[in-house]
């Protein structure tokens, strides 16, 4: 019936940015991300790594609304660093992890292959 | 703070691995990083799956959509899935799904000739590819052994019933329709860590021991028939259900035992379709984050635009 299309969940429109990015007009070192078509997924992973930056003083996320396929990330620093900085920061620190967290999963995955 | 890394460096021990299933222990880490792989798993990590169904002849029992429906829901083996494409950008057919890069055809034919009920099953579906094809449940020990029914019934015929249909499988993922999802079931749990006040322990008597041990609905404690000490036999039994911290405080002694969630160990339990490996879910789903991660990388123009203004923010902070 009126249902939207089930893809519209992960397919970013045509035309349409995945991330924009907004500074805040009041605060300084404060912006808003929108990320479109993530979810909690991208998001909590995200808002955990930002806190683990001590130049970050407020890190969050938010899905608007259910049927919104878009999260807004939230992010505001100290003056030594910037949320487009930290952003960035926290994004290559995650890529990395995942890198390590992947060799270590398959060296033990090549010794438990070994051991069968 | 150019320059600075916050990054982490988790550890994986595999404890037991099977084809479809795997537990594994991830230390190092926060429950957003095993919370997101977990979810990757259930709905990200691309499988192939029958998508769209041609019925030629259908005169058994079940109308068309029926079977249409089951034959999506059974699991395709889907290792090239991740090199596949989806059918929606692909660039060397119109989109609907018939060339190698995007889609699989399969065939059926079954006709019932004999009095008995004939079972049309997965095995019954010809696959044109020999990397896509349904699953094989089957025990080998059984199959040696007689003439065990395999494969997964999608409709039974009687006699005289036919059904021949052509479909043809595309690659997806489990957010778009769970028929997709590699994943049977991907759960993770905190590791406990229980610590035994052995004074208060020593003072109990042995019956008010055992009553305090019977209380764990799992058994995570036992007594020592030796000593008479009340051991953890298996802290991972541990529901996080606080009937031990109740009991204790019941018996007056709170304070007796303390159990916390440690907060960066996790234990995953991960059960495939058969669609991959539950091994390679796991790698897949790893790998498919990273992509995902890659994707909310700002674009070159957006940080452009800000440098523009970044010089009246310079100004803003005082140069």
């Amino acid at each position: 019936m009126n249902a939207p299309d089930r893809y519209e969940r992960f397919v970013v429109p045509e035309g349409t940015k995945k991330v924009s990015y907004e500074r805040d007009t009041k605060i300084i070192n404060a912006a808003s991300f929108t990320i479109e078509r993530e979810d909690h997924t991208v998001g909590n992973i995200l808002r955990m790594q930002l806190h683990r930056d001590e130049n970050v003083l407020f890190a969050g996320y938010k899905l608007p609304h259910p049927l919104q396929y878009k999260i807004i990330v939230r992010i505001h620093t100290a003056s030594q660093s910037s949320p487009m900085q930290a952003y960035n920061q926290a994004i290559n620190d995650l890529d990395k992890e995942l890198d390590t967290l992947k060799s270590a999963f398959e060296a033990e995955l090549a010794m438990h292959s070994r051991d069968y | 703070m150019e320059g600075m890394s916050y990054q982490r460096f988790p550890k994986v021990k595999i404890r037991e691995l099977k084809d479809d299933y795997a537990k594994f222990e991830l230390r190092d880490t926060d429950s957003s990083v095993a919370n997101a792989l977990r979810r990757v798993m259930i709905a990200e990590v691309p499988t192939v799956a029958i998508d769209l169904v041609e019925i030629e002849v259908n005169s058994s029992v079940l109308n068309d959509e029926f079977i249409a429906h089951r034959l999506g829901l059974i699991p395709l083996t889907s290792d090239n899935a991740m090199s596949m494409r989806f059918s929606r950008d692909c660039d060397a057919c119109d989109g609907d799904g018939q060339c190698e890069y995007c889609s699989v055809e399969f065939h059926l034919n079954a006709k019932c000739r004999t009095d008995q009920t004939l079972d049309v099953t997965s095995k019954d579906l010809i696959s044109a590819d020999h990397r896509v094809t349904p699953v094989d449940f089957g025990d080998p020990a059984a199959y040696d052994s007689g003439d065990q029914q395999r494969g997964i019934i999608i409709v039974k015929l009687r006699r005289g019933q036919e059904l021949r249909l052509r479909a043809i499988a595309r690659k997806g993922i489990g957010k778009d329709h769970a028929k997709w999802s590699p994943a049977a079931t991907v759960t993770f749990m905190y590791e406990p860590e229980i610590h035994i006040n052995e004074e208060m322990m020593g003072n109990l008597t042995l019956e008010e021991k055992k009553a305090w041990v019977e209380s764990s609905p799992t058994r995570v404690f036992d007594i020592d028939p030796n000593t008479g000490q009340v051991v953890v036999v298996d802290r991972e039994a541990y529901t996080y259900d606080d009937e031990v911290l109740k009991k204790a405080e019941a018996m007056g002694k709170p304070g007796l035992v303390e159990i916390y969630a440690k907060e960066d160990s996790f234990i995953f339990t991960v059960e495939s379709t058969g669609a991959i490996k539950a091994s390679q879910l796991v790698l897949n789903a790893i790998e498919v984050l990273k992509q995902k991660l890659d994707a909310v990388r700002l674009s070159e123009d957006t940080v452009e635009a800000d440098d523009q203004f970044g010089e009246l923010g310079a100004h803003m902070r005082g140069g």
